[in-house]
């Protein structure tokens, strides 16, 4: 009886806590594996598996850091293997500053620069993310759309911080060329 | 005059608007940007671009997903509950 009131109550803090969470993991999902049927299911298996390990997450602690942890396992377990990676970027030739510089080259005021940005559809947005190699996504999409702190980011992908430091700063300098892409694609700038 | 130098602040802008200084770094950015129109403009870039890249990477969640997980959930703890004597299970 006392198991039963305990499962009773672990399924009750799952829902409370954990399912709150969903909004912001499917779009984590949908990043990671770039459409809409397999963000499904890649939401569905993590929080059966986070449900089943439940019992082993200590109350007090991270309960969105633990949830993203297990998401992006499931993710590189089960998903990756069947998706094509994208070409990997040769991030190296993009020095700091590139958006920033590019804008400016046109001539555009700052304020116009973020207009640009601003006037991007979302999915291009979504789709430059998503074209990024997966390490670099991974940190970007949770340091700049999850908000988490290097800190989480170190747990989450099991990485030491200055590992985290590095994708972030050299995926943030490749979103901004793929960002700088779509600016020229969609002919928001002079060429 | 600032005690930074603008080298060291567009390089550490990025921890810094993601709130990874330690306080006394973090003040001292916070002091030079106001003065230095270069290095604020390139802050303020970077600040927004970071604000459309969270707004706009937001995917909607469907709305049939948050029942389906809560069934599984069940599905799940139903599973795992031990039989009841005499055989009625109470959900």
């Amino acid at each position: 009886m006392a198991q039963r009131a305990r499962d009773d109550d672990l399924q009750r803090r799952f829902e409370q806590e954990a399912l709150p969470l969903l909004p912001g993991m499917y779009s984590a999902a949908y990043r990671l594996t770039r459409n809409a049927a397999d963000a499904e299911d890649l939401i569905q298996e993590t929080f059966l598996r986070a449900f089943r390990a439940f019992h082993q997450f200590e109350p007090g602690t991270n309960l969105k850091a633990w949830l993203y942890r297990i998401l992006t396992n499931t993710f590189i377990n089960s998903y990756r293997k069947k998706q094509r990676e994208p070409q990997t970027v040769s991030d190296d030739e993009v020095e700091d500053w590139y958006l920033y510089s590019k804008m400016s080259e046109e001539g555009m005021e700052p304020s116009a620069e973020a207009a640009v940005l601003e006037s991007l559809p979302d999915e291009d947005v979504q789709e430059a993310l998503s074209s990024l190699p997966e390490q670099f996504r991974m940190a970007v999409m949770l340091a700049d759309v999850e908000g988490f702190s290097y800190k989480e980011i170190a747990e989450i992908m099991g990485v030491p911080i200055g590992t985290v430091m590095s994708r972030l700063h050299r995926g943030r300098k490749a979103l901004e060329k793929r960002l700088w892409d779509v600016v020229r694609e969609r002919g928001l700038v002079r060429d | 005059m600032s005690e930074i130098s603008c080298d060291e602040v567009l390089v550490e802008i990025e921890h810094y608007l993601h709130g990874e200084l330690d306080p006394d770094r973090s003040m001292l950015l916070g002091e030079h940007l106001p003065d230095c129109p270069p290095c604020f403009e390139r802050a303020e870039f970077q600040r927004k671009l970071k604000d459309i890249v969270r707004v706009k990477c937001h995917s909607q969640t469907p709305e049939h997903l948050v029942a389906k997980i809560r069934q599984a959930i069940r599905i799940e703890f139903g599973r795992s509950e031990p039989e009841p004597p005499g055989g009625d299970r109470v959900i």
